[in-house]
């Protein structure tokens, strides 16, 4: 499982319309990569496929949900499913690092303590931050927060899993410890769908990459293709800047 | 008689009062936490019609001065409804309703201080509002609260005095009586000030404490 199909979907806020028309599908342990420059949409696209942007139209379906349409229960119900993992981090302060990836597991009644904790370490274990376990959130690196994180949306055991910009808010020296996780993850067949400015994690990892620029898909292929021989003009020129 | 006469002559009488004044002001702030908590959650709801009614409450109580409330809920609404109510729950009402709404506003912006990503991160994992409000969003925004609170227990106990107007035998009332029959104002005054004060710098280096102790990640060490 982990297929997400997005169709027609129209993202307005207020007078400003973000999304214009994004027709996108995920096939299963795929990995999605996001590129475009800042204000393109690519995050509200993100947010509206766990439905924390409402969509203005179109559908968003993940295996086989569609989410656009769904009642309150039925969006938590879904987003159990689908992890994200966001730029800011936001662990929780007031809990422990494993209190942070066991609330939700024990919260939603789908794990006792027992259990949520157990896997929790081997979540831990996972992202290399065993020995963390029972520090408070604002005790770790930033790039020690992101894996955590991570692990607490893997801790949901999803099918898919989201990533905002997961390193644009780390110093460059933690950027590796993160992309790594990631990495990993997508060698074990995780479905990712990752919004990123890391040009060589999107190369290296996707198996296409996105291109969207003034809400709409510009141009999507393997990255050999989208970043050896762009076609769109556009593509090219986003390319020049940052690369 | 000087001041330490004062005080053992009517030392009983004194802390009868004293007791009283402590007893509305706990009943009122519990009854003003719940009503606070309700109001403030209403005050960030996103249903429009929640956010007025709470705007409406709390704009009332701060539109009109306590004494105004006081007589308002003492004689008005008996009046109108041809009903008789004892001075203390009077009291009482009035105080909680007036600690209310000034909580309502405490908890409103306590809730509104935490940054907006952590309720996202609560929702992203399938909580839903009230599991993500009461389990993620309030632990956090009471700590923030933790000095607007306090500040709010210590104006309650004072505003308790006013309540002796209606005739509730609290401290302040307590003083008055006394002094119509020995007419020592000074002296009294002196007294019933210095009970006041004492008990409040109790209350605040109780609530330092609890202050200190609600720091993140310092409740092992």
């Amino acid at each position: 499982m982990g297929k997400v199909k997005i169709k027609n979907l129209k993202k307005s806020f207020g007078e400003l319309e973000v999304l214009k028309d994004i027709n996108l599908e995920v096939r299963e342990r795929e990995v999605i990569c996001i590129i475009g420059p800042s204000g393109s949409g690519k995050s509200t696209l993100l947010r509206c496929i766990n439905a924390l942007e409402v969509a203005t139209s179109g559908m968003v379906e993940v295996d086989g949900n569609d989410i656009t349409g769904a009642t309150d229960k039925d969006i938590n119900k879904y987003r159990q499913n689908i992890g994200m993992v966001f730029q800011q981090f936001n662990l929780f302060p007031h809990m422990t690092v494993l209190e942070n990836i066991s609330f939700a597991p024990v919260t939603l009644k789908l794990k006792t303590k027992q259990e949520a904790n157990e896997k929790a370490l081997k979540l831990l274990r996972r992202v290399d931050l065993e020995e963390k376990a029972n520090v408070y959130p604002e005790q770790l690196s930033g790039g020690q927060q992101q894996r955590v994180a991570i692990a607490r949306a893997l801790a949901m055991d999803p099918d898919v899993m989201l990533f905002d910009e997961p390193t644009s808010a780390l110093d460059p020296e933690m950027v590796g410890e993160v992309l790594n996780v990631m990495k990993k993850l997508a060698k074990e067949g995780m479905t990712m769908i990752v919004v990123t400015h890391e040009m060589g994690f999107a190369r290296e990892v996707a198996d296409r990459v996105i291109f969207i620029d003034d809400g709409f898909i510009v141009e999507e292929g393997p990255p050999q293709e989208l970043f050896g021989a762009p076609k769109n003009e556009r593509t090219i020129n986003f390319l020049n800047m940052v690369l | 008689m000087s001041i330490p006469e004062l005080v053992v002559q009517n030392w009983s009488r004194l802390l009868a009062g004293l007791a009283m004044t402590v007893e509305l002001t706990i009943i009122s702030l519990i009854i003003a936490g719940m009503l606070g908590l309700l109001f403030g959650l209403l005050s960030v709801s996103k249903k429009k019609s929640l956010r007025a009614i709470a705007l409406v409450y709390v704009d009332i109580v701060r539109g009109t001065p306590l004494l105004v409330q006081a007589f308002f809920i003492y004689f008005g609404i008996p009046a109108a409804l041809g009903i008789r109510l004892d001075a203390n729950t009077a009291g009482i009402i009035t105080l909680s309703l007036n600690a209310g709404g000034y909580l309502a506003e405490i908890f409103r912006g306590g809730i509104e201080s935490i940054n907006k990503g952590q309720m996202e991160a609560a929702r992203s994992l399938g909580l839903p509002y009230s599991l993500a409000m009461t389990k993620v969003i309030l632990p956090q925004a009471v700590r923030t609260m933790t000095p607007a609170l306090i500040n709010q227990c210590i104006i309650t106990l004072k505003d308790t005095s006013i309540l002796s107007i209606i005739g509730i035998q609290e401290l302040t009332q307590t003083g008055r009586l006394i002094i119509a029959n020995n007419y020592q104002a000074f002296e009294m005054w002196t007294i019933v000030a210095v009970m006041y004060f004492v008990i409040i710098m109790i209350l605040t280096k109780i609530s330092k404490r609890i202050e200190r102790k609600m720091s993140y990640g310092k409740s092992e060490n």
